[in-house]
């Protein structure tokens, strides 16, 4: 490893940010081929309905209707989109508003939406429930055979249990127990690209254009569901507008597409409007949580037991997890997650899956007690918190308490904190903080690297890009192992003929993952160019070393010889390929953050104006302070959204959701996002590339609690149920003192 | 959408001539921001689409200090918003403007299209109706989620709230509209121009189908001062959750009358006479606005989920009275 970083490190703007800026970046949705079809998907209006009858002879005799697929003739299972349940392309019963009932090839788009309003669709209502406890309670309606709770990762009827201590004997020994209930909605990931396949059929050989996070993981699932052998799949994705989770793997829509294009010969689009976006596919999953907490006098922590609820949708497609209790240093801790089925839009990934609503949940409550004891929020997480896994196992690297002190002084903590409501007058300030982490795994995935007889380099990787400048970072690591400038290096990727196997953009793991690969292959390069050098000088291969575009012998560092003149009798240049699994040892490996929020309530109107944002965090080395920033600002961004605005909301008496839509469920806009201070506390964390950590996902998770605590500490009001909306502060507001002490 | 068949004349008396004499079968193209929408989702499914954009006699932004202001129906937000003498003039209008949607919705929308758009109930926009009733006739606004609806005006079967942003600005400066049809042309004050239907078939204003909405006139407003306050979930892109439209007819420091109109809170721009009542003759201060805040909605009667609306429409005539007092955009 280079001593002084060169391309690490560097503020570097993204490598296709013009493209993507210009309009000449080529989405999916970009795509055209000649004789391409457009098809459209028809959707169940109930939230649970059995099908009697489907006639589509209407609609087939449309002139420019090419082929119609619905449960009678297609029986393709989705096996991504449901780890408990054969989820097929159409199911009966449907179980959401929005479940896919048909889906048509047309001519054009029009024609196709036409034909949906010629297909006769018959169906018996069935009742329906969407809320999480409810569809638990004995007579609740049988979403799937055997009942509404889901089944844990060993296939039982139990919740997902996570134990060490005894809480019991926890709460015995505390001086004061508390117990609190926190509640998060369904948010969708409102990513800007709608989801969209083109899929085209050349014989046996399968190409689908995907809005996928994925590509080998996309040709992995359809080569599956399809029953085709992986050469036959190929699975482009040059670049993508966007995922935050909900474009993982491939999607009913990828196989719709390609199921369409076999039955018609033709290639077939599908695209999806906003709203189906909205409903058809996923979002976080909901959860209600119950918490009780037992503490000794002086603060310490001797018991946390929480029981959660989250709301599936009808199909298992994520973990339904409820992160957060972690983060605190405690002897006896119990947390049973319940996930559970209900006729609500399914839930699965979206950034950080399980943290910000148990990180709300469990910062909230910590910041009660520390309010009840009397003790400063940040001295109570400064005493509490864990600097260990389970109080146990050592981190690979640790920066979370810098994370918290410098972020407290970066706002100001210890001048703006005061108790809560201090400020007279309808106007009040306060300040709020929380604390957060992200798994850093680590895991498999490669990389190939070829190194041209003029010096440049090709990086081919697998991965796609969604947003997090992923083909940038691919590229700076080339540069920098190789010690070459980053402008001599390119990036091609998002496409399975041309890319070894990545891991795919989720669990903010590219940088880890395929960036090592990315490294060791580069090694691998320099031990080429070493050896063909020796080879040519008759001397042993460790006399010669590498260093930034030319190798030399150990003993003569000043006769350097380029990488041009080793290669010069080999057009080709140099392949090297490297497919990684580094293993951790006794450590566990976490990206942590802290955020810490100063806002205004106006208590006449509920209006939350925030001044001043915060966000500390520790992802290890930072390998581009630009785009590094952009994740954490984003992150900050739908944290704000998902704390203040954001709800699918359904009407309880049809089961349908009611404000699908950017509008509608009031997704932030830019002018909602306060500029947001981002300090970084770099860990040289021993495992990652460089050093490097996580970044992706870290950004959502303290965010939501933080602002829920600054309200708290203007207002004394304690909103325990997200969003925080105008009607939740001024239904609340008759308890707030117009009269505090300061002026 | 389905197919429709496109018309794009010239002349006001095409347009109406276009036009079929009942509800449905055909609709009005201005800026499209809500036309296109409500097709998209099967909401409104004509027959033949009339654009009117090229018809001249409905462009057009002209002020005179001896008439006023006169707005063409396809006059854009984007226009209002930059025009210098309705910025001094009409402060509650260019306020109301300025909070709609985000500058490319202000530059396609138009001051017609803001008038005549259609309630954003989300039961409506669902596919419910208008009237949101249920299989039973039951109204699914009373017993569902009702969160965003009228607190005012809401004795049903109408529920939903009026959306427009420009109404209760213009409404408080006492604008007027001129409506076109076959036979010619009417006057009518805007307040008069919207109605709470009764029934499925009826529309929200008083437009007859094969009539166009011409032009808004605004009269002076030299003596005038205005504000209006709007109350917000975003910043952008949102229909507010309230809205205030205050013009006050000041003599000195002493109102001698004033107008009142609130937004987003019935079916219809809803006047505030008993706010109007407690400003007339009086000096404004902090007192007397909040005073005036609380008539406004003496009326109200929330309906289960909404009664925070309530107290959001207190602060905002409240804090558009403070706000016209001091005067300036």
């Amino acid at each position: 490893m280079a001593s002084e970083m060169r391309s690490i490190g560097k503020p570097t703007p993204r490598i296709d940010a013009r493209e993507r800026v210009t309009g000449q970046a080529r989405y999916t949705g970009d795509v055209q081929l000649p004789g391409m079809l457009y098809a459209r998907v028809l959707r169940s209006p109930y939230p649970h309905a059995r099908i009697v009858r489907i006639d589509v002879s209407k609609a087939k005799a449309m002139p420019g209707v090419h082929a119609i697929l619905t449960k009678e003739n297609c029986r393709i299972q989705w096996s991504s989109g449901d780890s408990r349940n054969k989820r097929l392309l159409f199911n009966d019963p449907v179980r959401f508003v929005g479940d896919a009932v048909a889906a048509v090839a047309a001519s054009d788009r029009h024609t196709a939406e036409e034909a949906l309003q010629q297909i006769v669709m018959e169906y018996e209502e069935l009742p329906f429930v969407l809320d999480m406890e409810q569809a638990l309670a004995p007579g609740a309606p049988e979403i799937h055979p055997g009942g509404n709770l889901s089944p844990n990762n060993e296939g039982e009827r139990a919740p997902e249990t996570d134990q060490r201590g005894d809480v019991e004997r926890g709460f015995a020994e505390a001086d004061q127990v508390f117990e609190d209930v926190y509640i998060s909605k369904h948010h969708n990931n409102a990513q800007m690209e709608p989801r969209v396949s083109v899929a085209q059929w050349e014989g046996s050989r399968l190409t689908v254009w995907a809005s996928t996070q994925g590509i080998s993981n996309c040709r992995r699932d359809l080569a599956k569901d399809l029953g085709l052998p992986l050469n036959q799949v190929r699975v482009i994705c040059q670049y993508m507008g966007g995922g935050f989770g909900n474009k993982n793997q491939c999607h009913d829509f990828d196989l719709m597409a390609s199921a369409l294009a076999k039955e018609t010969g033709r290639p077939v689009k599908l695209e999806f409007t906003r709203a189906e976006d909205f409903v058809a596919v996923h979002g976080r999953w909901p959860t209600k949580q119950y918490y009780k907490v037992g503490v000794k006098k002086d603060g310490s922590l001797t018991a946390i037991r929480m029981k959660a609820y989250s709301g599936m949708g009808p199909y298992r497609k994520g973990s339904g997890g409820v992160a957060g209790a972690q983060l605190y240093r405690c002897p006896n801790v119990k947390t049973e997650v319940y996930p559970v089925y209900t006729n609500m839009a399914v839930s699965a990934n979206y950034r950080a899956p399980s943290y910000p609503q148990g990180v709300f949940g469990i910062e909230s409550l910590m910041d009660h007690i520390a309010h009840t004891l009397g003790i400063n929020p940040l001295d109570f997480r400064l005493k509490n918190m864990t600097e260990k896994y389970h109080d146990e196992v050592p981190y690979s690297s640790y920066g979370l308490r810098d994370c918290v002190t410098r972020g407290a002084e970066a706002l100001g903590w210890r001048q703006k904190w005061h108790p809560p409501a201090s400020d007279r007058g309808a106007q009040k300030q306060g300040v709020g903080m929380a604390m957060g982490y992200f798994g850093a795994g680590l895991g498999m995935s490669s990389a190939v690297l070829k190194l041209n007889p003029d010096g440049s380099l090709q990086v081919h990787v697998a991965v796609t890009d969604i947003g997090t400048a992923a083909k940038t970072t691919m590229g700076l690591l080339g540069a920098e192992a190789m010690e070459i400038p980053f402008e001599r290096v390119s990036v091609l990727s998002g496409d399975t003929d041309r890319a070894p196997y990545s891991v795919g953009e989720s669990g903010s793991r590219t940088t880890n993952y395929t960036g090592y690969a990315v490294v060791t292959a580069a090694e691998d390069l320099k031990r080429q160019l070493r050896e063909l050098a020796a080879q040519s000088w008759s001397v042993a291969a460790d006399a010669v070393q590498y260093s930034q575009g030319a190798v030399y012998m150990q003993d003569r560092p000043d006769r350097r010889t380029a990488i041009a003149e080793i290669l010069k009798g080999n057009p080709d240049g140099l392949i090297a390929q490297a497919t990684t699994d580094p293993k951790l040892k006794g450590v566990s490996r976490n990206s942590f953050a802290a955020h810490f929020v100063e806002l205004e309530v106006d208590t006449e109107t509920g209006d939350i104006r925030i001044l001043k944002y915060v966000a500390a965090h520790d992802s290890g080395r930072i390998l581009n302070p630009l785009t590094a920033g952009s994740q954490v600002k984003g992150g900050v961004a739908q944290g704000v959204s998902m704390a203040l605005r954001e709800e699918l909301l359904y009407d309880q008496m049809t089961g349908i959701p009611l404000n699908p839509g950017y509008y509608g469920a009031r997704i932030v806009t830019h002018g909602d996002v306060p500029d947001v201070e981002v300090i970084f506390v770099e860990t040289a964390d021993p495992y990652g590339p460089y050093g490097a950590k996580s970044v992706g996902e870290p950004p959502i998770v303290p965010s939501v609690a933080a602002i829920a605590n600054a309200v708290f500490n203007a207002t004394g009001i304690r909103i325990k149920e997200l969003p925080i909306t105008r009607s939740k502060i001024l239904d609340a507001a008759p308890g707030v003192r117009l009269e505090g002490g300061r002026a | 959408m389905d197919a429709f068949e496109y018309a794009s004349p010239t002349t006001k008396e095409q347009a109406v001539a276009l036009l079929a004499g009942e509800w449905g079968s055909t609709e009005l193209l201005a800026g499209g921001t809500d036309l296109l929408s409500l097709m998209k989702d099967y909401l409104v499914t004509p027959k033949r689409v009339v654009n009117i954009k090229s018809v001249q006699e409905l462009k057009g932004l002209r002020y005179t200090a001896g008439s006023g202001l006169r707005l063409g129906a396809l006059v854009t937000i984007a226009e209002l918003v930059e025009h210098p003498q309705a910025r001094k003039e009409y402060p509650a209008l260019i306020q109301a403007a300025e909070g709609i949607a985000s500058p490319q919705i202000r530059s396609l929308g138009t001051v017609g299209g803001d008038l005549c758009q259609r309630p954003r109930c989300w039961y409506f926009r669902n596919g419910f109706g208008l009237l949101a009733k249920d299989e039973q006739g039951g109204s699914l606004v009373a017993d569902g989620d009702n969160r965003y609806h009228a607190i005012l005006g809401n004795s049903g079967p109408a529920y939903f709230v009026n959306p427009s942003s420009l109404a209760p600005a213009l409404i408080a400066l006492g604008a007027k509209v001129q409506l076109f049809g076959p036979g010619g042309a009417r006057e009518l004050s805007l307040d008069r121009f919207f109605v709470i239907p009764k029934t499925e078939q009826d529309r929200e204003y008083a437009l007859k189908p094969n009539e166009i909405l011409l032009e808004v006139l605004v009269p002076p407003a030299t003596k005038v001062r205005s504000a209006t306050y709007e109350v917000r979930q975003k910043e952008a892109l949102d229909w507010p959750l309230v809205a205030a439209a205050v013009a006050l007819n000041l003599d000195g420091n002493k109102i001698r009358t004033a107008r009142v109109v609130l937004g987003h809170v019935a079916p219809i721009p809803w006047k505030a006479p008993e706010a109007e009542k407690v400003l007339a003759g009086k000096t404004v201060t902090e007192d007397l606005a909040a005073e005036a805040g609380q008539a406004a909605v003496s009326q109200a009667s929330p309906l289960s989920r909404n009664a925070y609306k309530v107290q959001l429409a207190r602060v905002a005539v409240k804090r558009a009275v403070l706000q016209a007092a001091q005067g300036g955009v």
